[in-house]
Parts: C-alpha cells; structure tokens; sequence
C-alpha cells in the first residue's frame, strides 16, 4: 500500500468551499461564490486525476499481488481498548473510477448551476449544499472502513435532503425532501446492521481487514445461512434505499422536486449510485453467498423493467428521466448481482455522463419553457433550442444504446454478464435476468425516444407566450451539455467487452474484483455468441426506437390515442405509478401515523402533559400554597419557632445512645465478648441491658457483661438496652446485632 | 395580674423538676442546710429576687420608660450577683455599658417615638405562643435536669486571689482572645455606621441644604 | 459561697422572662429590652461557670457578649426609628410585611 500525502484534501476542498458559501456567502459577491464552489471542485477533480493516472496508474501497472492502492491515514478517529479506527482514505482502481466519476461530472454541473441558479436571490446557500455534497461523496468513496463510508454516506443523503428541499418556501417540496429523507433512513438501518454484524463477525470495521478475514463470513452461519449472507443482505437494504431499487424507490421521483442539477448530480450521476458502489465495495463478502447474490441480481432487474415501464406513462419531463434513472441502477445492480461487477461500474460511469446531460438538458428546456415541465405542452423545441436539442439526441442514442455509444457497451457488457452467469444457488437467475432487462432495454429506448420525440419534433403545443419566449441556454449551460454529451457519445470505447484486450475496464478493475466464482463474468462466452448478444441487443433497442418513432415522431399521434383508450385500465395504473405511494400509504403511513396520534393524544397529552408536567406543577403550587402560611412576616411566630427548634434539639441530643463493640462471627462453646464501655464516658447514669439470641429476656449485665458462650451454631441476634435513669423507662434505646455462629 | 401569674407558670414548673425525682448523683450541687446561715446566700437571695422581680416589672409595663427603669434596676442586681462571683470588672462594665450607654439610648429612643400603646399584648396567634411557652418549659426541664454531667461538676474551694482582677482579665482578653476582641471592635464600629445610616432616612434633597462652593463644610 | 445551681436556676428564669417579654409584647421597644434581657441570662451562666471552673476565659465571654449587645441595641433601634418614620407604629405584630 502507498501512502501519499494530499489525498485527504480531494474531499477537504469541496467541504472548505461549502463552509466558504454558507458562512460567509451572503456577503461575497455572487462571481466569488461561483468561483469558490467551482474552483474546490476543479481542484479536486485535479488531484483525483492526478491520485489516479500520477500515484495509483503505476502501482496497476507493476501487477504485484493484492489490489494496487494509494492510501492516506488522516488521523486516528476511536480508539477504545482493542478497536482502533483510523480516518484512512484509499483510492485504488474501483474508488478512483468514481472520484473522477464524481469530481469531473461534478464539475461540470457546478458551471452549469451557475448558468442555471443566474436568477436564484439565495445561490451561496445552494452552491455550499452542492458543495457539501461533493465533499461528502468524496468521503462515502474514499473511505477505507464502513464507519467512514457511513459519514459520507448519511451527508451526502443530508445534501439530497436539503437540496431537494431546496426551495423549501413550497410545502410540496419540503414533504419531498422529507420522504427522500425517510425513505433513505431504512435504507440506512440495513447499512448499520449490516455495520455492526460485520463488526461482531471480525472484529474490525476497515475494509482491507475484512477483506483478510473474508473466510469466517463463509464459515460462521447463522440460521442455516453463512454470515455473507446477512451481511450482504443488509448491506443491500441499505443499497436499495440510496439507490432507490424496489421496494424503496419511491422516493426518487419526488426528489424531482430539487433544482434540476440537483436531480443531475445526485439523483442520477453520482448519489444514488453509491449502493451500486456499496455492493461493488463488498464484492469479497457478496462472491461468498450465491444466495445474496442472486437476490440482489433479481431486485436489480425486477427494478429495472418495472421502473422503464412506468416511463411509458409520465407527463413530467424529469420524472420520466428519474424512472429511467431507477431503471439504469436496476440494470447495474443486475450486474453486480450477476457477478459482472466490472460491467456495473463501467455503466455507472457511462450513466454518470448520459443521464448527467439528459437531466441538464431537461433543465435547460424547462429554463426556455419558464420552468415548466409538462412535455404534453412541449414539442418542436429542436430548431429554438438547437445545441440542448443535439446533446440531448446523443445522450438519447447512448441511453438506447446503439453502436457505438457508451450506453451499447456498458449495457451489452451486463447482458452478456446475465447470460454467462452461473449461481449455484439458483441456476437460472442469469438466464431470467438476461430476459428481464432485455425487456427493460426495449422499453428504455421506446420511452426515451418518446421523450425526445414529444419534446423536440413536431408542432409546440406550448402557448402563445411561452412560444415567444423560448431560447437557447447561455454557454455556461451548454457547454457542460456539450462536454457531457461528448462523454455519453465515446466514453464507452474503453469497454469494449468483445475483445478482452481492449477492455480498459474489466482490466483495470480486475484486481479489485478478483478471479472469484462470479467474477469471470462474461468472459467465457465464445466471441461469436457475444457478437450474437450485442446484435440481438442493438436489434431490440431499434424496435424500441422504432415503435416510439412510429406512435410520437409528430406529437402525440391517432394511434396512441386509440391505444390509451383501448388499454384503458393498464394505462391507469401505469399513469398511477402502479398505485405503490397509494399502497405505502395504506399499509406503513396510515397505520403509523394513527400509532402517532394515539401516542400524541395518550401518552404525550395526557400522560406527560397532563400528569407530570401540570401535575407536578399542581403538586408544588398546592404544597407551597400551605407551606407559605409558616411565613406569616410576624417575627414573634419566628421567634416561637427557634425556641421550638432548640428545645427539640436539646431534648432529642440529651437522650442516651446506644452502641456496642462485639466480633460479628463466633464459635459453638467459644467465649464471646460485648463491650458498650465506651458510652460511659458520656458521664450519665446508664444501665445496660443484654438479651442474646433475641429471646426478649434482659439481663442487666453492665456495660462489659462477662464473656457468653453460645450453644447452637446459627444466626443469633444480640439486643442491648441502655437506659438513662433520669429519663425513666421511656427513655430507653436499644440495638441489634447479628453474630453468626459456627460449630 | 393573672397574666402575670400565667408568665410565671413555667419558672414555677422547673420548680419540681428540680424537686422531684430522684436527685442525681453527680450534677450540680444546691448546698446542704447550713447554707442559711450563710450571709452571701442572703444577699444572693435578695440580688436574684430583685433582678428576677424587676425583669418581670419590665416586661409588663404599659409605660416603655418605667420598663427602662425596671431593666436598670434588674441589671444593678445582676451586677451585685456578678461581684458574688468574683466578676468585678464585669460587674463595672455591666454597669457602665448596660445602665449607662444602652439604656440611655433607649430611653433617648422613647423620648423621640414616645407614644404609650393601646395594647401592650402581642395575643394575635396565640396557639402558636403557647406552643412556643411550652417549648420554653421543655427547654427548661431538659436543661436544668438532663444536660448537667459531672464534667460539670464545680472546683471547690475559693478561686485564686487575682481572679476577675482588671489584670487577670486583660491578661486573658488581649493574650487569648485578641481576634475577637479586635472583630468585635469592628462589628461596634459597622452597627455604629449601621445605625446611621438606617436611623437618618432618606431625605428629600433641598436647594438651601448643598453648600455654596467655597462655604466650609457645615459639621451635623 | 452560693453553689453553682441557684445561679444557674436564676439565669433560666431571666431568659424565660425574657422569651416571654420577646414572644409576647407588642412594643419593639420593650421586645428589643426582653432580648437585652435574654442576653443578660446567658451571661450569668457564663460568669456562674467560669466562678465554679476558676476560669477567666467565662468573663472575656461575657464581656464580648456585652459589646455584641450593645452593637445589636444600637442598630435595633435604629431599625426601630426607621419603621417608625414610615409606619408611624412600632408594633411588631402590625409589622409584618415581609411575608408570601
């Protein structure tokens, strides 16, 4: 492992920057606060290039065993007994794809914002919270142990919250940020689990240990199941609700309620592709349960058709392109799943790009259109927007995914890694997957083209005053368009799965994923059945394309309003988001929220309000209301009181006291002696009484009485009276003491 | 007169603890018989039932003056007993302080307030002071009775010639007790300041009263 | 010599001659004397012991005790004058203001 010395401020700066913004923002003028926010963000997109091609590319190269890695520990974070937990950052091939991933697309949404944000009155605090979460995203990447991970990764959820609610002025968005919020809290109860189960498993929290320690995770079961299993299950939880998979994806549609690069950044490019990144970390603990993986294999692509085929029937141009995003983490979730997980993070990184420029590009329109984004009121935009147009039909080509658009090689490398796969557990996971996101892949090209057919050709169906207002995007929106377009457009050539020795990915991702079972991925299939998959792919994406062109390519056409009509029923519940918000509500949020009102009317208004905070305050009103009577303001009454005082003192210090000195153990027929000697030199005139064994017979013995001897073994009791003459019998105290006797 | 008699109820009541009972060993002697032919313990008697007789005339006068007269005349007594005991610097300055300075001070008080009451008997609540008389008679009984042990027990026999000479006592006084004495002189020169201050009240500034710049100080 | 007990039976009477005059009294003035006069009794036992102990550091008591009196007697009744200005009364029972 290499150490080198500037990797903690590839996530320093962007957090120096946020604190910059939101501290001072407000009074810097607002070019400083683009200057900030974009210039941390180059600046660690610099040092991660360089951490990358500078410091990690040579170690890759070497090939010596183990994973090729450059590492920084910060500091020691806990240190408690055995447990030691450094604030360690490691790039090694996996995290340096995604801190480029994250810092370069970053970037260039942070320059698009400020095209974007022109008109926003509160832009610092927007620039530090994008900020903020490049940071935080840069820490869930970098960290080198799940609890450093779990920092990045409850910030940039924090971000998304904040961001989403952005405008949080309108109630809507502010319950949108809320179910985000929500939702992803379960998510993060499995990552925890999962945490602390890896923590009981292998004493050890840092991934390289866990890594070391990958056998006991095989060899200690639980339930019949290998800990791998619960581990990865847990873990997947938590993936499924920051990556929004079924069933926790329903609260990315409504993170659309965020300012679009918002929904570019995180809620596409980078955020909700950290359980993909999560699931690709844990790759050694995954490869070691079948059973997880085929789990996560089906959610992956049960998630991935479902969400491409609510695609069909959205209005709302980004919420069309967030099912799309569901759909594409389904696809590499498929993948990780199938033990492609090469395949899964090179379509993270072409998704990254195209689905970066399909949601800047719907900003972009949405900034022409007035901010609306209703598509059924859009159309022929393709000659007023021209450049949004052309970047916005390429990153549609790569979403398809046509030959030779990134989206062809990411997608064919995880079709050909479904069909190839073999899983122990259950045989024909590939074979069902491979079939499942094929289907998804015919819809995703159908929905996308509708999309850009609804929105770019044909008549504006737009009125009469958004038509005269309609422009292009100044050039600090469009050219980040045109730089990630570009990158939807080639990016994929450094994939190119067919032939092995070009496949710039798998190969630098090759020693993070290993050799393992599921490992080997597509790599066995022969090259002509792979060159069969990629044309049955391309044949199907065309279809897709096709029949979109066929029903949309002149605005809505006869034919699908005669479709509408005779799949009536189908259209509604697809309209409906198949009714799952309905469902949730129905069966978590009803019944909670009535356990709420219970507790809120029960327990909080009566219990705690009623009771103990007025009932206490009734208490001490009530008892003061009597005790100040004792404070009549008369000092004679207060007079009477001292004199009672020290008659009570004097009286009660003057009576005699009782004690006495004895061994607490003694013996059967042992001499054992009591002495209450000492209370003689009080000089009063007492009298001691004895009574052993508690039998209520005293012996006036003295204050020394000769030494008893005790006859059965047991516990006895000694009682002695002293009584002071003066007081007369009632003046008498006694006490007790227990002696425990021995044969 | 029967409150007078009600007030003597609970000197009369230590009476028969006195007593009664049956009468410790070692505590505090009371003479034997031929005591009465002692003339000390005659002019003792006739101290004490003058200073006990006059503290009762005081605290039963209507007439606050005749009551500085009765107190006076109570702590001449008490200053007779102290020459008894030997005590003759502090029987002087029972004298001097007592009779002379703090009694004057009342009676100059009484002549500025001077008014004679309606009522002289606080009685309001007067359950919570029979309360408080009882605790006085318990008081009694616990300390006359139970509290003395034979530590102490008196030395017999006539104390050394020099005992509560002037010299004996500053001896004492300014070796022993140099602190407290010096505290106290501070605490008479804070109750003096005190007694100022409170007494004097707050007055209305008036324009004649500031002096002219220049004027000398007007001595009060 | 008298013995040490009728000096002592003395000085309870006076303090309860004054308790009682404390207690009972309306006029400050004559409460203030009582007081005075509970202070008095304290001392007789005081000077009662240290005749009986043949101990001097009795009398060096008492005669603190007297300088604390006179102390506590001029502010009472500068206190006295004080209610007096404003009350116009100087019944003790009447003075209760400071209460709930």
């Amino acid at each position: 492992m290499h150490e080198i010395g500037y990797l903690h401020l590839i996530p320093l700066l962007p957090l120096l920057g946020a604190a910059i913004n939101l501290i001072l923002g407000k009074r810097l003028p607002r070019p400083v606060v683009h200057f900030v926010a974009c210039g941390v963000v180059f600046a660690a997109a610099t040092l991660a290039l360089n951490a990358v091609f500078g410091d990690l590319y040579p170690l890759w190269k070497a090939g010596r065993a183990g994973v090729p890695a450059v590492s920084q520990t910060v500091y020691t974070w806990l240190h408690a007994g055995d447990f030691t937990l450094n604030l360690r950052l490691v790039v090694d091939p996996l995290a340096g794809v995604m801190i480029l991933v994250v810092t370069i697309v970053g970037f260039f949404i942070h320059v698009y914002s400020m095209g974007y944000m022109a008109h926003e009155p509160d832009y610092p605090r927007f620039f530090g919270y994008l900020n903020l979460f490049t940071g935080s995203m840069l820490i869930l990447v970098l960290g080198d142990s799940l609890p450093v991970m779990f920092v990045g990764w409850e910030g940039v959820g924090l971000c998304s919250y904040l961001l989403i609610g952005f405008w949080y002025q309108k109630d809507h968005n502010a319950f949108c940020g809320r179910k985000a919020f929500i939702v992803n809290r379960i998510g993060d109860f499995g990552f925890l689990l999962g945490m602390f189960l890896c923590f009981v498993t292998a004493d050890t929290l840092s991934l390289a240990e866990l890594r070391d320690k990958a056998d006991l995770f095989r060899t200690v079961a639980w339930l019949g199941m290998p800990i791998a299993f619960w581990v990865g299950l847990l873990l997947f939880v938590g993936a499924c609700g920051k990556s929004a998979q079924l069933p926790l994806y329903v609260w990315l549609p409504d993170a659309m309620a965020g300012p679009t690069p918002v929904s570019a950044l995180i809620h596409a490019a980078t955020m909700v592709t950290a359980g993909v990144y999560l699931v690709a970390r844990m790759n050694f603990i995954y490869i070691l349960s079948p059973a997880v993986m085929a789990v996560v294999a089906l959610v992956g692509a049960v998630t991935a058709l479902y969400a491409a085929t609510m695609g069909f029937a959205q209005n709302d141009f980004k919420k069309v392109l967030a099912y799309s995003t569901i759909s594409q983490l389904g696809f590499m979730f498929a993948a990780v799943g199938v033990g492609a997980f090469s395949a899964g993070i090179f379509h993270l990184y072409t998704h990254a790009f195209f689905k970066a420029c399909l949601f800047l590009c719907a900003g972009s329109v949405m900034h022409a259109m007035g901010d609306r984004g209703d598509i059924r009121e859009m159309g022929g935009l393709r000659r007023r927007t021209p450049i949004t147009h052309w970047t916005f039909l390429l990153s549609t080509i790569a979403i398809a995914g046509i030959v030779p658009w990134s989206g062809f090689f990411s997608k064919g490398a995880i079709l050909a890694g479904a069909f190839g796969a073999e899983n122990p557990a259950f045989h024909a996971v590939g074979m069902v997957v491979w079939v499942l996101l094929l289907a998804a892949a015919l819809c995703t090209a159908f929905y996308m083209f509708r999309l850009y057919y609804l929105v770019f050709s044909g008549e504006c169906r737009a009125d009469e005053h958004t038509k005269a207002h309609l422009h292009e995007s100044p050039p600090a929106m469009t050219i980040p368009l045109m730089v990630l377009a570009g990158g939807a457009v080639v990016g994929g050539l450094i994939g190119i799965t067919m032939v092995p020795r070009i496949d710039l990915v798998s190969r630098w991702l090759a020693p993070v994923f290993g050799t393992g079972p599921g490992a080997a991925g597509a790599h066995h299939l022969s090259l002509g059945t792979e060159l069969g998959l990629e044309a049955l792919a391309l044949v199907i994406a065309g279809a897709g394309i096709g029949i979109a062109w066929r029903l949309y390519h002149n605005g809505y056409s006869d034919l699908v309003k005669a479709l509408v009509l005779s799949l009536r029923w189908a259209h509604k519940v697809v309209f409906n988001k198949y009714y799952v918000d309905e469902l949730y509500d129905l069966l978590l949020v009803r019944p909670l929220r009535g356990l709420a009102v219970l507790c809120h009317r029960v327990l909080d208004a009566f219990v705690i309000d009623l009771v103990i905070v007025n009932g206490s305050a009734w208490a001490v009103d009530f008892l003061g209301r009597g005790a100040k009577r004792l404070q009549s303001g008369d000092v004679q009454r207060y007079l009477v009181a001292i004199l009672v005082g020290v008659a009570g003192i004097v009286f009660f210090a003057s009576r005699p006291s009782a004690s006495f000195t004895a061994p607490r153990q003694a013996r059967v027929g042992a001499p054992w002696q009591a002495d209450a000697s000492p209370l003689l030199r009080s000089g009063r005139e007492l009298t001691f009484a004895w009574d052993f064994d508690g039998k209520g017979k005293f012996e006036a013995l003295g204050a020394r009485p000769a030494p008893h001897t005790f006859a059965k073994p047991g516990k006895h009791r000694v009682t002695l009276k002293v009584c002071d003459r003066r007081f007369g019998s009632s003046a008498c105290r006694e006490t007790v003491q227990k002696v425990e006797v021995t044969p | 007169m029967s409150r007078i008699l009600a007030l003597l109820v609970p000197l009369l009541a230590t009476a028969p603890a006195l007593a009664g009972g049956q009468p410790p060993r070692a505590t505090i002697e009371f003479g034997a018989p031929s005591m009465w032919g002692n003339p000390a313990f005659w002019v003792f008697l006739v101290l004490a039932a003058g200073s006990l007789g006059l503290a009762i005339f005081t605290i039963t006068r209507r007439n606050a003056v005749m009551a500085v007269v009765g107190l006076v005349g109570s702590f001449f007594c008490l200053a007779g007993i102290y020459v008894l005991l030997y005590a003759h610097f502090l029987a002087v300055m029972q004298i001097l302080v007592y009779a002379g300075a703090i009694m004057v001070l009342f009676v100059f008080v009484i002549m500025v307030l001077g008014r004679e009451e309606s009522e002289p008997w606080a009685l309001r609540s007067l359950f919570t002071k029979v309360v408080g008389v009882c605790a006085l008679f318990l008081l009694g009984y616990v300390v006359l009775r139970l509290v003395p042990t034979p530590a102490l027990a008196a030395k017999g026999g006539a104390p050394p010639t020099s005992f509560g000479t002037v010299g004996a006592f500053g001896d004492v006084l300014f070796k022993e007790y140099l602190f407290p004495f010096e505290a106290v002189s501070l605490l008479l020169l804070l109750a003096v300041i005190g007694a100022i201050v409170i007494a004097r009240g707050k007055r209305a500034p008036r324009a004649e009263d500031a002096p002219a710049p220049g004027a000398p100080k007007e001595s009060r | 010599m008298v013995p040490l007990g009728y000096y002592l039976i003395l000085a309870a009477g006076l303090f309860a001659v004054g308790a009682l005059g404390a207690i009972l009294r309306r006029n400050a003035l004559i409460v203030l004397m009582s007081l005075e006069l509970m202070l008095n009794a304290a001392n007789l036992t005081l000077v009662a012991f240290a005749r009986a102990h043949h101990d001097m550091r009795g009398h060096v008591l008492a005669f603190l005790v007297i300088a604390v009196a006179a102390a506590e007697a001029a502010v009472g009744l500068a206190i006295v004058v004080g209610v007096f200005r404003t009350r116009k009364t100087v019944a003790v029972d009447e003075i209760n203001e400071m209460k709930f």
